[in-house]
């Protein structure tokens, strides 16, 4: 597989503020990729970089082969959706949709055949007339996306294209974008902080924090193997339980502390008195009856929405449950718990980092 | 006090604030078709009993007013294409850009705005006539003209500026333009209206600007009408009712675009400051 866009060693100054941190990224051709992490963490710059919207300060570029470094926007062939879709309001949606045809001076029949074509594609037809201001959010989202797609660029850019939307558009058009992408075979990079999202509509993510690529890979690979507390919790909801634990003496297990410790045997080996933060999924801890399974703890609050049960433990720190169904167990009530096998992470507690093995 | 009798004072004591405000401009009007006597009978009235309406036509005629007004709208037309093509790149620029030489500029400019012609005739006046700019004494005016009125220009388009998007113009860039091309396809067709309105205002202002006119225009005629209607006033003057005949001709013009437009002045005013 050829990589569509190529980062090497990329690094972005404001001023003395480092945005982004030796970024080395390569995004497969056909391939969805989703940019994730908390506001501030450098992911729209790096996707303005990829515009040609920001200059980098050092690093390769590269886009289809090219280095890009210095090129400027119109000449990357790259489209991009905006947040606020940035539709032209003085021109109509077929003007809208046929502007950067009309700048590389596509003859108007042909503008206008392509403007229908696309128009088709994304059920824009009856609304080419019209301005984007006489548009609702979600048809306006449509046709900044029909604004890229008329285009046959090399890539599509989304900067957190739903967050406008309200919450059942905006699962509607995941499902809508990501059929696009498949359907047009196109190459895209979509920036969000929704980690559910990124999970569910990309093949690769990239997880960054303060200008730092801190894990990239499909979205199963970082759900299954996060390589540190930072990645751990922030993808998966409810949020991963971390808990604070210590390397057992014999090496083959470790203390568990939860105001009351606990020893647990492990499969695997751990270096006697190491300080350790245990991710425990909420997912992967399951109910059993009071004084069964490996520990036992009061239940602080329920909370089902009917198909779902989400539990918090009164142990310091809270651990959260859920499981589907419904809990038999109130909230005051004992409740023995069981960990899912092999579903423990181990990081160290220091570094933060996922112990290997 | 209820609601309702409160906007009715409120009212009350805005007519009467209108009204006089408005007073001078209907004197203006009533005197100019008032007969010799009846100017100045005692008590006054305030509606003529003989309306001389071919006083216009007299004035229009006797003090060559269609030159005088044809100088000004020269001088206005000339300062408003000048202020125009300049300031709108100025205030694009101080729009756009945000650091620490812009707030100076922007500093500077609010300062020009503060300093008054009368202050600033006499360097201009020795800077033209050292660089033989006096020779084309309207010429000299237009540049004068621009330089005062470019700040307050520069500052009412500089709001409509901001108030376009700038990922419109990023959208424009990656479409393919370049940054003159979005700044001519995108950005100056959504600010047209702010533009517009400022034009008008500075064409408004130019219309009637006198001092630098006065001070520089010494051919009579090439000077514009607010001098022509200075040196129709003596300090013997008592013909009245033609001076303000003067006076109607001169400003109905103005008065009638402001009252067609001026909807759409106040809303241009307020569109960079209300989002």
């Amino acid at each position: 597989m050829t990589a569509q866009i190529e980062l090497t060693n990329v690094n972005k100054y404001y001023g003395a503020y480092h945005a982004l941190k030796d970024i080395e990224l390569s995004i497969r051709k056909g391939s969805f990729t989703a940019l994730v992490g908390p506001s501030g963490c450098g992911k729209s710059t790096l996707l303005r970089s990829l515009a040609g919207l920001e200059n980098i300060s050092s690093g390769t570029l590269k886009i289809a082969g090219e280095v890009m470094n210095a090129v400027p926007p119109r000449k990357r062939d790259v489209a991009m959706v905006f947040q606020s879709y940035a539709l032209y309001p003085h021109m109509t949606v077929e003007e809208n949709l046929t502007y950067s045809l009309r700048i590389k001076g596509v003859a108007k029949a042909e503008r206008k055949k392509a403007a229908n074509e696309v128009a088709a594609v994304t059920g824009l037809t009856h609304l080419l007339g019209r301005y984007p201001r006489e548009l609702s959010g979600g048809q306006r989202q449509r046709v900044a996306m029909s604004r890229a797609i008329i285009r046959h660029p090399k890539a599509f850019l989304f900067d957190e294209p739903l967050s406008n939307l309200d919450a059942a558009l905006r699962v509607h058009m995941r499902k809508e974008i990501r059929a696009l992408h498949d359907r047009l075979g196109a190459t895209s990079v979509y920036v969000t902080h929704d980690q559910v999202e990124a999970m569910t509509m990309a093949d690769h993510v990239v997880i960054m924090r303060d200008g730092v690529i801190e894990q990239q890979g499909s979205p199963l690979e970082l759900y299954d193997r996060p390589a540190n507390k930072f990645v751990a919790g922030f993808i998966g909801s409810p949020a991963m339980n971390f808990l604070p634990a210590i390397g057992g003496q014999d090496g083959r297990s470790i203390i568990l502390d939860l105001g009351l410790k606990q020893t647990i045997a492990l499969g695997r080996t751990v270096q006697p008195g190491q300080a350790l933060s245990i991710g425990l999924r909420p997912e992967h801890i399951e109910l059993a009856a009071p004084g069964e399974g490996i520990l036992s703890a009061p239940v602080a609050l329920v909370e089902s929405t009917g198909a779902t049960c989400f539990l918090t433990m009164a142990t310091t720190p809270e651990l959260s449950v859920v499981f589907n169904g419904r809990s038999v167990a109130r909230a005051g009530d004992r409740a023995g718990l069981n960990f899912v096998p092999g579903s423990m992470h181990l990081f160290d507690a220091e570094t933060e980092r996922r112990l290997p093995g | 006090m209820s609601n309702v009798s409160r906007d009715r004072l409120l009212l009350a004591v805005a007519i009467i604030l209108a009204g006089i405000y408005l007073f001078p401009l209907y004197w203006m009007y009533i005197t100019t078709i008032k007969s010799g006597s009846e100017m100045f009978a005692t008590p006054p009235t305030f509606w003529p009993t003989d309306p001389q309406w071919q006083i216009f036509g007299n004035v229009w005629q006797s003090r060559n007013m269609g030159r005088y007004i044809w100088n000004s709208l020269a001088i206005a037309c000339g300062a408003v294409c000048v202020i125009t093509v300049l300031g709108v790149g100025c205030a694009y620029v101080l729009a756009r850009y945000r650091n620490i030489w812009v707030d100076i500029g922007l500093f500077l400019i609010l300062m020009l705005q503060v300093l008054p012609a009368s202050l600033m005739v006499t360097p201009i006046f020795v800077g033209f006539s050292q660089i033989g700019l006096l020779n084309y004494p309207r010429l000299a005016v237009i540049l004068a003209i621009a330089a005062k009125s470019m700040p307050f220009f520069v500052v009412l388009v500089r709001a409509t500026f901001m108030s376009v998007p700038q990922e419109l113009e990023e959208a424009a860039l990656v479409d393919g333009n370049s940054r003159v091309g979005a700044f001519f396809n995108i950005v100056l067709p959504l600010a047209r209206n702010g533009i517009l309105v400022s034009a008008i205002l500075i064409f408004m202002q130019a219309f009637g600007e006198f001092v630098y006119s006065k001070s520089m225009i010494q051919a009579v005629e090439l000077q514009p009408a607010s001098v022509g209607l200075n040196s129709f006033m003596g300090p013997n003057t008592n013909e009245w009712n033609n001076i303000m005949a003067y006076a109607a001709i001169y400003v109905t013009p103005i008065l009638a675009i402001f009252v067609l437009l001026q909807r759409r002045i106040v809303s241009g005013l307020t569109s960079g400051a209300l989002k």
